[in-house]
Order: C-alpha cells, then structure tokens, then sequence
C-alpha cells in the first residue's frame, strides 16, 4: 500500500490529486516551485474539503485530518520518501523530461515516476531518466475528485511491478483502471474518436442531421448522450484540440483526420454549449 | 402509374391492425435477424412466416403456432421484410423472389447497411413498393429504426411502413439511402477501431471495454458489441463502406477481417488488467 505520494504541480489537478489521496489516509508531499501557487492550492484544497463537510460527504475530522497530512514543499529533495511521485505539470515534453530527470536523481531508486498526461508518451519522457523501467502514465479520466477510471500507461520499458503496484494505488484511492500500451490517445480518447468522427462525416454527407443522429444513438445504440450533444457540452475546442492531437501523433492516419465541420464551428466562435452554440443553440447560456 | 400506387396502397392500410389475424407478415434473411423480427411481429399480433435459406432443415427454436417457417412467400402476405446483409447474392434471389410472387400491393422493407436501398430496387420489378432500414443483429427491440427511402420510394409507401413500425411499437427516423446508414455506420466503424488497437496489442479485449463503459460511459464496449452483433456483420459493413466510398478510414483492420472469416472472437479469454495485478 502507497503511504506516501509526491505531487508535482499545484495546478487544478496536482491540487484534486493531493485531496483524493489526503482523504485515503496517505501522506501527501505537494511540491510546486512557486510558493504562492502553492499556498493557493492549499487555500483550495481546503475550501473544497470545507464544502464536502458542508455537503456531508465528508466529516470534519476526516477534512481536518487530511489537510494536515498535505505538506507543501518547494525543493524536488524533500520528495524523497515517496513511493509513487505523480507529476502533474503542463503538457511540454521538454519540462517534463527534465523534471523526470531530476525526480529519479532526487528520489529513491524504488520510487515509480508517474505522469498524468494525455497527449504526451511516456516512452518519451522516460527516456530522460536512467531507469525507465519505473516510469509509468497514469491518465485521469474525468474530472480528478471525481474520476471514474484511470489509464495506467505501460511506456516501452515500463515492468510489470510498476504496473502492479500502480493498479494497487488507484484500487486504494478508489478508482478503477485499465492498463494500456503507450499508444496516442491511449483507449478511452482514441476508442471515442469514431463516435466524434463518424457522425460529423454523416452530417457532411447529408445523410441525417445532428438532431436526428442523436435521436438514433440514444434510441438504438442506447446512448445516454449523443454524440453531438457531448461534443457541445465538452466544447467543441476541447474536441477539436484532441482529434488534432491525435492525428498529428498517428502521424496523418486518414482514421483520425480531423472533419472540416468542427473546424469550421470552433473558427465560427461556436464553440458549444459555453459559447451560447454549437451544434445545437443553447440561448440561456451565451456569456 | 402514381394513382395506381396510391390507390393500391390504401388497400394496405388493413396491416396496420395487429390484431386481425388474417394479416401475414413475411420474413425472409439471416438467421439472428429473422428470429428477432419474428418474435417481434408475432408479439403484436402478426401472424409471422419466415425463411432463412441458411437454415433449411430441422424446427428452430422460435417456431409456434403463430410463427411458421414457408420457404416460398405467400401470396396473401401483408407485408415483407428482407433481412440479408452479408451474402448479397442470396438477398437479391429472396428479393427478386418476393417481387415475383407478392402482389404489387405488397411492401418491402429491406435491411440496407450493406447495400443501398435504391441499388436492391433496381433489382426488382415494382421498384416503388421497397424501403431500406438499419437492421443489424439484436438491434430489433430499440424504440426506433432508421428507415431509407429509394429514389424510387413514393410517400405513400413511406407512410405504410411507418404505420406497420408503429404497429409493432416502434418509431422511425427517416435518413438518406446510404450504405450503413448512422447507427451501424458509427458502431462498425467504433468497433474496427478497436479491433486496430487489439491487432496493435495495446490492450486486453476486456480492457478496452472497460475502458469505454467506465470512461466513455457508453453502454457497451466495443468487444461486446461486436460479439452481440456479429464479427461477420460488422466486417460487411465496413467492406461495403469501403467499397461504396474508396474512403482510406473505412478500411477494415486485418485482424476483424480475419476474426470474420473464422467467426470467432477472443470471447474475453484474456485476463483483464485488475485480474492480471490482482495479488
């Protein structure tokens, strides 16, 4: 069992990774390089953990509990006694490399690197460290207090232990996993993009309308959402950030060649449901 | 020729009555399908008889009073539905056939995911009386069907077959004649995508439908889906969608082509990923 996790990044997920592991009981080492940021995400942490009080979800004890196992720490060094350090820093191959480098200097040789990316490999970023073998992704599906799955990303030379001891973290901090091979768009953004695809192409093609293939895969695929109405309420600048993404790391595949339409709506401003329009109008929304 | 169709059209309007028993519903295609659609007819009402050329012998097992199997359409069948999607050449005989022996008052609906509802008009004589619609394998109880009209589809015809899919507790969505139509065209091209992935080895079959249950929130992954509809039937699709449109990202993994062909799937034998790390 993980008692004692490194985070790296106090941004909106390194700040939702320290709750969910403070609230499991594990000892949380919250690094960011800058101390305000720091001190803001501790402010929000807190704040957060005051509302699920407030909500019941979660009593005083255990919200006061787990704040004082969050320590705030700007020096790589004093994440040395972790056992899985999860990095949850911007999405820039060349920061992540180098922070990758010094985490494995700064840390125990037993210590696994984890990163949350979702558009980046982890072979990649593994091959800055020395030991690759314990570098592993571990991609938050949803939102990160709220995850429903996580990815567990086996890099090239990722080992089994890793993996394991991984799947073990995720079970104790209450998430479900898949193990998945360090491929672009790893399972759930690549296995969606026909859903996104195909019914842009549809349209198109003037076979049916938005309206009518929503209808048609909540009727008969049983769908609790078409695939419109998801794309309008992700954004379709989101969607559209994602498909580009893909198809630049499936280095131009025809499969995941982004459709004109959605890059037509997100020139147009129509960005979804936030924008007031997407696919579909949405009048009370527009800001 | 138009009054003549509306006139003989009007005439149909008695299968819209599921409970008189003298209307005869025809069925004739692949074995999944023609159960489904049997049942379901025969549920409300209809009096159902069916063929499937690839079963000739032996009772099956959804035969009842009310269900009999006649390999010859009768001449008093109120309304036909073809349901063939993978040997083309067997769908345009039992077409050709019910154009022949059904009189011209009849309708036809006939599954169109593999090749358009105008082309299998061009088959027949009374171009007028066929319809195209989504059928694939257990897709037979959903509210709603997607139906294709023909160029050479008047609304008349249309009205009857919304009025016989109401008849057995289902509404229509009126969609252009193109091969796959919306929900088989997106589901075969989602399970393909995975047949890639699993022929790249990046995952168990069980955790790509996990992967897409819990974190896609679909209602089923698309290893299942593919097992619950056919491997044979989504490898058709996908070949005639690759052949009707020359489109590169309609191409068919080689692993489902090959699943196809010996009809078999890895039945999720692999152990997912929470099996393989369990201690």
């Amino acid at each position: 069992m993980v008692k004692h996790l490194g985070i790296v990044g106090a941004g909106a997920m390194g700040a939702g990774m320290a709750h969910v592991a403070a609230l499991a009981g594990i000892e949380v080492a919250f690094y960011d390089i800058n101390g305000t940021i720091l001190r803001q995400a501790l402010e929000r942490i807190k704040t957060n953990l005051m509302r699920e009080v407030a909500a019941g979800t979660v009593t005083q004890e255990n919200a006061a509990a787990a704040l004082e196992r969050i320590h705030a720490r700007t020096r790589l060094i004093e994440l040395n006694s972790s056992e899985i350090v999860l990095e949850c820093a911007i999405e820039d191959i060349r920061l992540k490399k180098d922070l990758f480098k010094h985490l494995e200097a700064d840390t125990k040789p037993s210590t696994i690197l984890a990163s949350t990316t979702s558009t980046l490999s982890i072979t990649a970023i593994a091959s800055a460290t020395r030991h690759p073998e314990k570098v592993v992704g571990l991609h938050f599906i949803g939102p990160i207090r709220t995850a429903r799955l996580i990815e567990i990303v086996r890099g090239e030379e990722t080992n089994e232990e890793t993996v394991r001891r991984c799947v073990e973290f995720a079970r104790f901090i209450g998430n479900p996993t898949v193990v998945t091979g360090d491929s672009p768009g790893f399972l759930v953004d690549r296995l969606s993009q026909p859903f996104f695809d195909e019914p842009l192409r549809i349209i198109g093609e003037k076979i049916a309308d938005a309206g009518q293939i929503d209808r048609i895969m909540k009727a008969v695929g049983g769908f609790p959402q078409g695939p419109f109405e998801t794309m309008d309420e992700a954004g379709l600048d989101s969607i559209l950030a994602t498909r580009e993404a893909l198809f630049s790391n499936f280095a131009g595949e025809p499969r995941f060649r982004p459709h004109p339409i959605l890059k037509h709506k997100v020139t147009a401003g129509a960005t979804g449901r936030k924008a007031g329009q997407g696919f579909f109008k949405y009048p009370d929304e527009k800001s | 020729m138009k009054s003549k169709k509306l006139t003989v059209k009007k005439k149909q309007t008695r299968i819209t009555k599921p409970a008189d028993a003298s209307a005869v519903v025809y069925i004739v295609g692949e074995a999944p399908m023609v159960e489904e659609y049997a049942l379901l007819c025969s549920g409300r009402g209809y009096r159902v008889l069916f063929h499937c050329p690839q079963m000739n012998s032996g009772k099956m097992p959804f035969e009842s009073k009310a269900i009999q199997r006649q390999s010859r359409p009768p001449v008093n069948t109120s309304f036909a539905l073809e349901l063939t999607n993978v040997d083309l050449e067997q769908k345009r005989r039992n077409l050709e056939l019910l154009d022949k022996v059904l009189p011209a008052t009849t309708a036809i609906v006939s599954s169109s995911v593999t090749v358009s509802a105008t082309e299998q008009a061009s088959w027949i004589k009374h171009t007028y009386r066929l319809v195209g619609c989504g059928a694939l394998p257990t897709l037979s109880g959903a509210p709603l069907i997607e139906i294709a009209p023909t160029v050479f589809s008047p609304a008349e015809t249309v009205r009857i077959v919304q009025t016989f899919f109401r008849s057995v507790g289902k509404e229509i969505e009126l969609v252009q004649d193109r091969i796959g139509l919306v929900f088989p065209r997106i589901l075969c091209q989602m399970v393909n995508e995975a047949a890639f992935a699993l022929q790249e080895e990046i995952a168990s079959p069980q955790d790509l439908d996990t992967a897409m249950t819990i974190g896609a929130r679909f209602p089923a992954g698309p290893i299942a889906w593919a097992e619950k509809v056919g491997l044979r039937q989504v490898q058709a699709v996908l070949q005639a969608l690759w052949k009707d449109l020359g489109d590169e990202r309609m191409r068919g993994a080689p692993l489902l082509r090959q699943m196809a062909l010996s009809s078999s799937w890895w039945k999720h034998s692999q152990p997912s990923s929470e099996e393989r790390h369990s201690r």
